[in-house]
């Protein structure tokens, strides 16, 4: 596999329900493709996709896809503690699926400690609430919740693909403007944000603020 | 990344707990072997076999009783002897260079030949396709996670492989010993383990099944009335428990399995009929109920699936592919049969693994670690090109473990792989951990390639066994018996397996994990 050049490599994590599309929606996004059916999710799987944020950074998004099930949850856990962001993720004809939302939340935030990640509140199956009426999370519900709780809100459907790509794509600037900022700092022993072969011109001032030992010379 | 599992062996890395041991011991690697020179090459390269052979030699004196009764691994004499022939022949095969092969070494093939002149048939007829080899074409057609493999030709009869006649043959000569064997008023089961390792043919598939997994009885003469006794059995519990108003307390295991069964298995067709899926989620159902600890594992359905397909074909008429079979063609009372005949096989396999299924799965995270020491241990340039890239066994490992390798290896391969788990005379957990070992270092060639964590895991997730037929799982099960045979009786092994555990937590749980996996 040939490497691609790429700036940073931020590594995010889909959680929610079982069955509320978060392997539909990776597989969209890392592949422009829909099955109609999928086999559930076994443990953790593993997807890649190469983006670009709005100054032309180029981005390396490493993504993890998790198996909803609970009998899992032992085994997922272990993947919060490297990521950045985690997509919260609901099924908007599935009521169920977005009242857990909290608890997917509180335990990504109890596990990706001491760093805040990024989060975005993503409803699925977007063209199955609009063709046969199934809706059960109305847009407005949803978005009151995302408001409260300071998340980016997005429904998406991986069938048409609408607003799968901005999805990812709102996480994905946001960590990076946290990058900017100074929140986030590349970390010696966290892989939620590492940086690529070329640095990006000018930015370079949080790496040297997170390596102060080196930066004193000279 | 931490894991849970981690802490088992941090304490015992410094410490090498792998026996070493300067005598000879029968059946062990000598230690004259340089361990170093060894671990470079491929495992499943014939140099490294053949070293092996050379330093074992001495397990292969007929008549060498005490050696097995000495081995905590209880291999029969013509189990190792038919399982390193199909190693060997299926190295003549694969081999770049044969001519690598010096004389010596081919007499030596020969003299084990025809010392195993009870001939185990279709291991001597073993040949590898050349392709399987083959440097991927990196990434041609995208693969995901798990996803299921298309598999040629939906019946399981394996055209592509072997040549016709040669396989026939074979596969005829083999039946031969399986009909008288299976027709003694009392079976010997360690007879029929022996037979079974290596493959059982189509026909006797799916009573030899019934009798390795002992739901069928070795008495010829009681076997019809445990039958008839067994399904009605099955048959009172799906009226008990599935069909009157389910308890409350079940409703959200049966809310799982309502959801996942309509979406397995996508790729193929038989699946996505209605009355299949019924069957699925009764079994499952059933089987979950009934084992509390444990209920319900999103995968589960695809341990169920090689006795479906076994016990489907038996009824089904012969020369017609499964995939689009109509089963609601068949009568009620065959479709039960295969229901409950799936049920009660899959129950008494889950017993040997129940630990892989209770709450955080405290089994297969055990074996991911013990996976994770047996790769140090014998590869270690490929287990340091792991961890060099952040690789975590876990990572990869754990849907191997959790379904049994299902999702990585065609149907028709699953079932093959079937018959040596299921004639595995200690139950097939242990086994299990050798067949991931090999099936990782089969690949170490494609990995090692690999320069970053991304390549390697997307790789793992997807590896090409699209073209595997029944002779690469018969090379993988010698290999994974190879393995078992050099490195589980190392005695420290177990007592720091322990030692291990002890650090995490003495619970009452661990100490069942304990009697179980190590009970062999």
């Amino acid at each position: 596999m040939v490497e691609p050049i790429f700036d940073y490599q931020f590594r995010l994590i889909l959680i929610g329900d079982s069955t509320v599309g978060k392997s539909s929606l990776l597989k969209y996004f890392t592949d422009g493709k829909f099955a109609e059916l999928s086999d559930p999710t076994v443990g953790v799987d593993f997807f890649a996709r190469l983006i670009e944020v709005k100054d032309g950074c180029r981005i390396k998004l490493q993504l993890w896809d998790t198996a909803g099930q609970e009998r899992f949850r032992s085994i997922t856990k272990s993947y919060y503690r490297n990521s950045v962001g985690a997509l919260l993720v609901y099924d908007i004809c599935n009521r169920a699926s977005f009242e857990h939302i909290p608890l997917w939340m509180m335990e990504a935030k109890r596990h990706i400690e001491p760093h805040r990640p990024v989060f975005a509140l993503v409803g699925c199956k977007l063209d199955l609430a609009n063709s046969s009426n199934r809706r059960e999370v109305s847009l407005e519900e949803a978005r009151a919740f995302a408001e409260q709780n300071g998340l980016h809100h997005v429904e998406t459907s991986a069938k048409s693909g609408v607003n799968v790509e901005d999805a990812f794509r709102l996480v994905t600037q946001e960590v990076y403007g946290r990058i900017q900022t100074g929140e986030y700092k590349v970390e010696d022993g966290w892989d939620g944000i590492k940086t690529g072969f070329q640095r990006p011109g000018g930015l370079d001032f949080n790496l040297i603020e997170a390596e102060p030992a080196k930066s004193t010379c000279c | 990344m931490d894991t849970i599992g981690d802490n088992f062996t941090n304490s015992d890395a410094k410490v090498s707990f792998w026996k070493k041991n300067t005598k000879a011991v029968p059946g062990r690697p000598s230690p004259t072997n340089n361990p170093r020179e060894s671990r470079q090459k491929n495992p499943m390269s014939s140099t490294s076999f053949q070293d092996f052979q050379e330093s074992v030699n001495d397990a292969w004196d007929v008549g060498d009783d005490e050696f097995c009764m000495v081995s905590d691994v209880k291999i029969s004499r013509k189990v190792a002897r038919s399982a390193a022939l199909s190693v060997i022949n299926s190295h003549q095969h694969t081999s770049s260079v044969p001519q690598q092969f010096s004389i010596s070494e081919e007499k030596k093939i020969e003299a084990m030949q025809s010392l195993a002149a009870g001939r185990a048939p279709s291991t001597f007829l073993i040949q590898c396709e050349s392709e399987v080899q083959n440097p991927r074409s990196p990434v041609a057609h995208r693969q995901y996670p798990g996803k299921p493999h298309m598999y040629r030709g939906a019946t399981l009869m394996d055209k592509s492989s072997t040549v016709g006649k040669d396989s026939a043959d074979s596969e005829m000569s083999k039946l031969e010993k399986f009909q008288p064997l299976l027709e003694t008023s009392l079976l010997n089961l360690e007879d029929l383990r022996q037979l079974s390792w290596s493959g059982v043919p189509i026909r006797v598939r799916p009573v030899t099944w019934r009798l390795l997994s002992g739901y069928l009885p070795a008495s010829l003469e009681r076997r019809q009335q445990v039958l008839v006794r067994k399904r009605m059995d099955y048959c009172n519990l799906v009226k008990q428990y599935y069909d009157t108003e389910r308890d409350e307390a079940y409703q959200e295991t049966y809310r799982q399995i309502h959801i996942d069964i309509p979406r397995m298995s996508p790729l193929i067709a038989l699946f996505q009929q209605k009355t299949v899926q019924e069957m699925f989620e009764r079994i499952l159902f059933i089987w979950a109920i009934r084992h509390p600890a444990s209920g319900y594992v999103q995968g589960m359905n695809d341990l169920v699936t090689p006795f479906y397909i076994v016990f489907l074909q038996e009824v089904m008429p012969d020369g017609i592919d499964f995939d689009n079979y109509d089963v609601s063609s068949l009568s009620k009372e065959q479709r039960d049969i295969i229901e409950s005949d799936s049920f009660w096989c899959l129950a008494k396999f889950l017993d040997g693994i129940q630990d892989n299924y209770i709450f955080a799965q405290l089994g297969i995270q055990h074996k991911v670690n013990q996976l994770k020491e047996l790769i140090q241990r014998i590869d270690g340039p490929l287990h340091q090109h792991l961890q060099n890239h952040g690789v975590d066994y876990l990572q990869f490992s754990f849907r191997w473990m959790n379904n049994l390798l299902t999702r990585e290896l065609p149907l028709r391969c699953t079932i093959r792989l079937w018959d040596t788990y299921l004639a595995e005379s200690d139950g097939f957990a242990s086994f299990q951990l050798y067949v991931c070992a090999a099936f990782l270092l089969n690949w170490r060639r494609e990995l090692l390639l690999e320069r970053d964590f991304q390549g390697l895991m997307l790789m793992l997730q997807n590896l090409p066994t699209h073209n595997w037929s029944d002779s690469e799982i018969s090379m993988l099960v010698a290999e994974a018996y190879r393995l078992k045979f050099t490195f589980a009786d190392a005695p420290n092994h177990l007592q720091t397996t322990k030692r291990g555990l002890r650090l995490l937590s003495s619970s009452a749980e661990l100490r069942f994990i304990l009697s179980t996996s190590m009970g062999t």
